[in-house]
């Protein structure tokens, strides 16, 4: 699908998360897309890409799980929507994988009965808005721009790793997001922890382990000044949100919480920071959205934990 | 395990396990120098007995059952850093996927159950339900690892904020998700695949 005088129209794969614990991604990917003119068919009948525990443990399963939703996507028209990282990376790295190994793919369109549609484009909505919607074409559509919101772009693992996979952009530096915030008015800051493991889906197996990594990516954005995170994925919205309380609770006095008493010494790192602000969370969409001025209620913001409206009533945005 | 010494000779060096790995994994271990940067950059290797680069050096020696017994396959976030930064192109997170299906196979002997456990429920609500069934998932969860109380408090939060449906449906399709994992038996009973 090239950008010009046809209506720019997708296919969509929302993903588990986006009807459930992520569904204000889903609320604003469609109220963006309605303002931006930009068509999006949700693929019927879709099932579960196996996220990260199909794969973990049953790879031949992960790959099958993905093939059969790009057959189902190809009763769509246009190149596939994906809006959450993890669905993306899995149905990226199903055609990637594919591609090459000619055994694998046997076997998939075995367990699949049908052959593996390989071709059908894969597209984050971070790519639409950025290349084929464009950029300057996304500054143009602003209708009030986020002036003053200093924003933490968060990438997490899966948007651009491992190289060549993704497609989205480079590995290790990436700008997709802060080229995004720009063209929307906003301030992306400088920080360390853009890249970083939010923890993942041990939020169900292993909530320790989540509340140390978000914490160090929560500390980052404050020590750079941000008001608020960006991210484009359900789990690190979920980890960084959901659980910013608990993270509280379990840093903001070392040594007396339970948590500390549970984990021990290896646990819990030193915090010296002071600055224990509440950061809100936003997905791309939102914040795009609401530039596009989208009205605020159709943003899904009444589902998020950390509410935002305070900060957005703040910078003169609601 | 961690403490013990590693004793090197036929006996303990089980290649067999290492060629199983490499097949699964598409990735050669004896490509690595242990340069050590996967371990650098990897956010759980501090939750880890043996880190990333450990492994490997563990599989080059054909000390699978010492990768095995340990917790380290199963504090893997699948975060792929290892595999983008390795000089030698090690495809590190494919060979912990190819550890933790044989450990998965094998059912043990990780000390690492509650992983396992999360893994295998999220699978099979996929094959009952097509999509995922967050609440069913959490709450199954919590009871056969016993952890009643596990966030004990989120749960109606997430429920009065729309994050968590009460009833989930059927895929109207379910019945293709059950062939594909029929058939993905069938050919491992055949032989046909890994």
């Amino acid at each position: 699908m090239t950008p010009g005088k046809k209506k720019l129209s997708y296919s969509y794969y929302p993903g588990c998360s986006l009807h459930a614990s992520g569904r204000e991604y889903d609320i604003s990917t469609r109220a963006l897309f309605k303002a931006l003119n930009v068509g999006l068919k949700e693929v019927p009948d879709w099932f579960c890409c196996g996220a990260t525990p199909a794969h973990n443990v049953d790879e031949l399963l992960s790959l099958s799980l993905c093939a059969k939703n790009l057959s189902l996507a190809d009763q769509v028209e246009g190149d596939l929507a994906v809006a959450c990282a993890a669905c993306f990376s899995r149905l990226k790295t199903t055609q990637h994988h594919l591609k090459e190994d000619a055994t694998k793919r046997k076997q998939v369109e075995y367990a699949i009965d049908g052959p593996a549609s390989l071709n059908k484009p894969v597209k984050h909505i971070l790519e639409i808005l950025a290349r084929e919607y464009g950029l300057a074409k996304l500054e143009e559509s602003v209708k009030k721009p986020l002036m003053g919101l200093k924003v933490a772009a968060y990438y997490g693992c899966l948007l651009t790793r491992p190289p060549e996979v993704p497609e989205l952009d480079d590995c290790e530096d990436p700008s997709i997001m802060e080229d995004i915030l720009r063209a929307l008015g906003a301030e992306p800051v400088k920080w360390s922890h853009r890249m970083e493991c939010c923890g993942a889906n041990f939020t169900l197996s292993r909530p320790g382990v989540v509340l140390k990594l978000s914490n160090a990516i929560l500390e980052s954005a404050r020590l750079a000044g941000a008001d608020c995170i960006m991210v484009a994925c359900p789990l690190c919205h979920g980890n960084l949100d959901i659980r910013q309380k608990e993270i509280k609770e379990a840093f903001g006095a070392p040594d007396s919480t339970l948590f500390g008493s549970i984990f021990g010494s290896d646990l819990p790192i030193a915090n010296t920071s002071e600055d224990r602000r509440d950061l809100p969370i936003f997905y791309i969409t939102q914040l795009a959205a609401l530039a596009m001025g989208v009205a605020s209620q159709s943003l899904g913001f009444e589902s998020v934990i950390i509410d935002p409206k305070p900060l957005l009533r703040d910078k003169q945005l609601l | 395990m961690k403490n013990k010494l590693m004793h090197l000779s036929n006996e303990t060096m089980n290649v067999g396990f290492v060629k199983k790995v490499e097949a699964l994994s598409g990735s050669s271990v004896r490509r690595c120098f242990q340069c050590g940067k996967c371990s650098a950059g990897c956010p759980m290797s501090t939750f880890m007995e043996h880190p990333p680069n450990r492994i490997v050096r563990l599989l080059q020696l054909g000390q699978g059952q010492r990768v095995l017994a340990g917790r380290s396959i199963w504090y893997c976030a699948s975060c792929e850093t290892c595999t983008t930064r390795c000089p030698n192109k090690v495809d590190l997170a494919a060979i912990m996927d190819a550890l933790r299906k044989l450990s998965w196979d094998a059912d043990g002997p990780s000390k690492e159950s509650y992983v396992q456990l999360a893994n295998r429920l999220f699978i099979e609500n996929i094959r009952t339900y097509g999509r995922q069934y967050e609440l069913r998932l959490g709450a199954i969860f919590n009871m056969k690892s016993g952890q009643f109380l596990k966030d004990l408090m989120l749960g109606p939060k997430l429920i009065s904020k729309g994050k968590l449906k009460m009833f989930h449906s059927k895929n109207r399709n379910i019945g293709e998700i059950e062939g594909i994992f029929k058939r993905i038996e069938e050919m491992r009973k055949k032989g046909e695949a890994l």
